[in-house]
């Protein structure tokens, strides 16, 4: 474990922040922080990166109470992107670089990996005034990431990225994960986390609604429905299965299915089999993490 | 420490490397010296770009006739007329206008013609070449002789001064000392200003871009805000360096050409300019003297300390204005508590200068607020050694009281977002907990 909290609550004037937040994050994942705005993702980042204080609870970085020195060993992406307008990139790299304990040298030999890496060498000497809206943001994610942090934090980090730049940030921190390097990821877009995040923690109004690796939530959320593509005679419901969405087209069915007990994909697809028909194509529909987050807030609201 | 000197380096690099440093650093001692080299030279040729203009003098009281001096602008030309003619005239003859005198139970009466609306200067030349000939008239009438009349007008009287101290008497100069001074005093201000308004929209862009956010995750709020306040101290140096010696080097050259340009032939000069030229002369060597008297090390060296104790008192204060804002319009309300002792410590620098050793004088020179201009404007007339001490200690107690205080209200400033807050907020701000 990188990180660990315990019973965590922050208080602002008027209103509860973070109230008994308990989670843990393991080294070398891709950690998702989810909630919808306003949720308390961003107040948990800045008692993290040690902006501000906890009024109460316990953070253990590596098995030690987070202190000043671990803020060294974080790269924090904030949501709403700045940088110095006038300075030129090369100096704001360095500047950023040196700020979070790197040497002058040791941040140049840095830079020149990201340089290659992001293709911005022709763009060194720019002001960042000059520079297009993408190009600011990679310049950004290089200023997180040039002192090799342990612990990689990205608050909303696909705002503002075009479809392209957005592949080149999420291959990026994919490898970053295999040189082993811990990300949390906040987002109020949840379906941009799903492939991307091992583990989740969904947050609602000050509290943590639910956490656990992405595919043990998806298989205890899910709806044990299937979306079938096959050939032969149309499927009726019965005991076991309820079909809807029936349509045929070109000689073949396309249809939904639930299921009205539990059974192994295997068997299930042994039984559909058996009803004589040919299936095309077999998808099992996980509920997305959207589903997944009405579903548990819902829940947690009835058992208040 | 280290962190404080690389934010420290970055503002100072950043504002000295842009263009518009230079461009300002080394047009802003050219500008000050053209400025100074216009006003100089229009001040001693301010008629010359007037056209000579021709009046005529319809005078029906033969009092004025052939006796008013022309003058470089204007030349007087003699001409009766009837009553209804003047309009006439001038729309034929192309004088600049038709002044029309007549007498009435021994009172003139003046009226002036013109196509236009004429200058105070014209006026007041033709008034005074009218008012030198009832003059002369009268004298005449009352058998006094001109030269004597002339003889009482140059009686002039003027005060040496001479300062009584321990290492003996010494020459003194009281306009020298005002302007020395107020010079001093008027250049804390100005700097003052200059730089405080940097160091909050300094503070503000950071606070805006969220750039404080990366940063404060590593630095302490503290750390920020001195790294920049020094930063910028060292820029408004470096500037104020540079534009010293820039000045120095050529307000010389410059003067010598402002004379050359002038075109003027020093034999050609009336008696009374001459007269002037060479009074001043005389001024300056005085002031060379007068300069000599005062203790220069003693002032540089307390302009160098109020300049920057100054400086980082205020600053402190500004940066905690641009912390506790979203944008630069918010900060009126928070600017006027700020820039008021400063405005009014310059304003009440004259009557400093007047008695520069008033009860008032002497506490302005200890209230931090205001210490750095009025001190400035005390110093060259000599003040007890205590007093300094005091001021200097006064100061630096300052100091450390508003970089505390901005320090409170800067760390909790710059993270907070929305609406601007409130006097009450601010003060509660200063004693809360991170």
């Amino acid at each position: 474990m990188i990180i660990e909290i315990e019973n965590l609550n922050k208080r602002y004037q008027n209103h509860i922040a973070l109230k008994d937040i308990s989670l843990s994050i393991q080294k070398g994942s891709i950690f998702g922080l989810l909630g919808p705005n306003g949720a308390g993702k961003t107040s948990l980042i800045r008692i993290l990166t040690h902006i501000t204080e906890a009024d109460s609870g316990k953070i253990l970085f590596k098995g030690e109470p987070l202190n000043e020195k671990h803020i060294y060993k974080m790269g924090y992406l904030p949501e709403e992107r700045g940088l110095y307008k006038k300075m030129t990139v090369k100096d704001q790299l360095l500047y950023f670089a040196e700020i979070k304990g790197l040497s002058n040298k040791e941040a140049k030999e840095k830079l020149k990996y990201w340089v290659d890496k992001f293709e911005i060498k022709d763009w060194l000497g720019k002001k960042v005034e000059e520079l297009s809206k993408g190009m600011q943001q990679k310049v950004q994610f290089v200023a997180t990431v040039l002192h090799e942090p342990e612990l990689i934090i990205l608050d909303e980090p696909f705002s503002g990225f075009d479809p392209i730049n957005a592949q080149l940030l999420v291959n990026e921190i994919l490898s970053l994960k295999e040189k082993g390097s811990t990300i949390i990821f906040s987002t109020h877009r949840m379906d941009s986390v799903e492939l991307l995040c091992d583990h989740i923690a969904l947050i609602n109004k000050a509290e943590k609604v639910l956490d656990g690796e992405v595919n043990a939530i998806q298989q205890q959320y899910k709806k044990n429905q299937f979306e079938l593509k096959y050939q032969g005679n149309p499927l009726l419901s019965d005991d076991y299965i309820v079909v809807t969405k029936s349509t045929s087209k070109d000689s073949a069915n396309t249809c939904i299915i639930e299921l009205k007990q539990t059974m192994t994909n295997n068997n299930l697809i042994e039984y559909l089999i058996s009803k004589q028909i040919s299936l095309i194509s077999f998808t099992e529909n996980l509920p997305s993490m959207e589903e997944i987050f009405i579903m548990a807030v819902q829940q947690k609201q009835q058992i208040n | 420490m280290h962190k404080i000197w690389l934010i420290c380096k970055r503002e100072y690099l950043s504002r000295v490397k842009k263009k518009s440093f230079l461009i300002m650093t080394l047009l802003s001692p050219l500008l000050i010296v053209f400025f100074y080299g216009v006003i100089f030279y229009f001040s001693f040729n301010q008629d010359l770009e007037e056209e000579r203009k021709i009046v005529l003098i319809n005078d029906q009281s033969s009092v004025f006739e052939n006796n008013l001096e022309n003058t470089k602008i204007i030349n007087f030309q003699y001409n009766k007329l009837t009553d209804s003619e003047p309009k006439l005239l001038l729309e034929n003859s192309g004088a600049y206008g038709v002044l029309t005198i007549t007498k009435k139970e021994g009172s003139y009466t003046y009226d002036l013609l013109a196509n236009e609306q004429p200058g105070l200067n014209t006026l007041s030349s033709i008034e005074s070449k009218l008012e030198k000939v009832l003059k002369n008239k009268e004298l005449e009438a009352n058998g006094i002789d001109k030269k004597i009349v002339n003889d009482i007008n140059a009686i002039s009287v003027k005060l040496l001064t001479r300062k009584n101290t321990d290492d003996g008497i010494e020459k003194g100069n009281s306009s020298t000392t005002t302007i020395i001074g107020f010079l001093g005093a008027f250049l804390i201000y100005f700097f003052i200003f200059l730089y405080g308004v940097q160091v909050m929209k300094g503070v503000i862009e950071e606070k805006t871009n969220r750039i404080v956010e990366v940063l404060i995750s590593s630095v302490k709020p503290f750390q920020l805000m001195m790294g920049k306040i020094i930063g910028i101290a060292m820029v408004g140096i470096t500037q104020f360096v540079i534009w010293v010696v820039l000045v120095a080097a050529l307000s010389g050259p410059v003067s010598i050409l402002v004379m050359e340009m002038m075109h003027v032939d020093p034999s050609a000069m009336i008696d009374g300019k001459q007269v002037a030229g060479a009074s001043q002369d005389a001024g300056f060597s005085e002031i060379l003297s007068s300069l000599s008297g005062l203790n220069i090390p003693l002032l540089l060296g307390l302009f160098v300390f109020y300049f920057i104790g100054g400086y980082l008192f205020y600053g402190a204060l500004f940066a905690a204005v641009g912390s506790a804002v979203d944008n630069e319009t918010d900060t009126q309300q928070f600017m006027m508590p700020i820039t008021l002792p400063l405005v009014f410590s310059i304003a009440i620098a004259q009557s400093v200068i007047n008695s520069p050793n008033s009860s008032l004088s002497v506490w302005l020179s200890m209230i931090p607020f205001s210490s750095p201009v009025i001190m400035m404007v005390r110093l060259p007339f000599g003040i007890p050694t205590y007093q300094i001490i005091a001021s200097m200690v006064c100061m630096i107690l300052g100091f450390i009281a508003t970089v505390w205080f901005a320090g409170r209200i800067y760390r909790i400033g710059i993270l907070t977002y929305g609406k601007k807050p409130t006097y009450k907020e601010l003060f509660m701000w200063l004693f809360r907990k991170n």
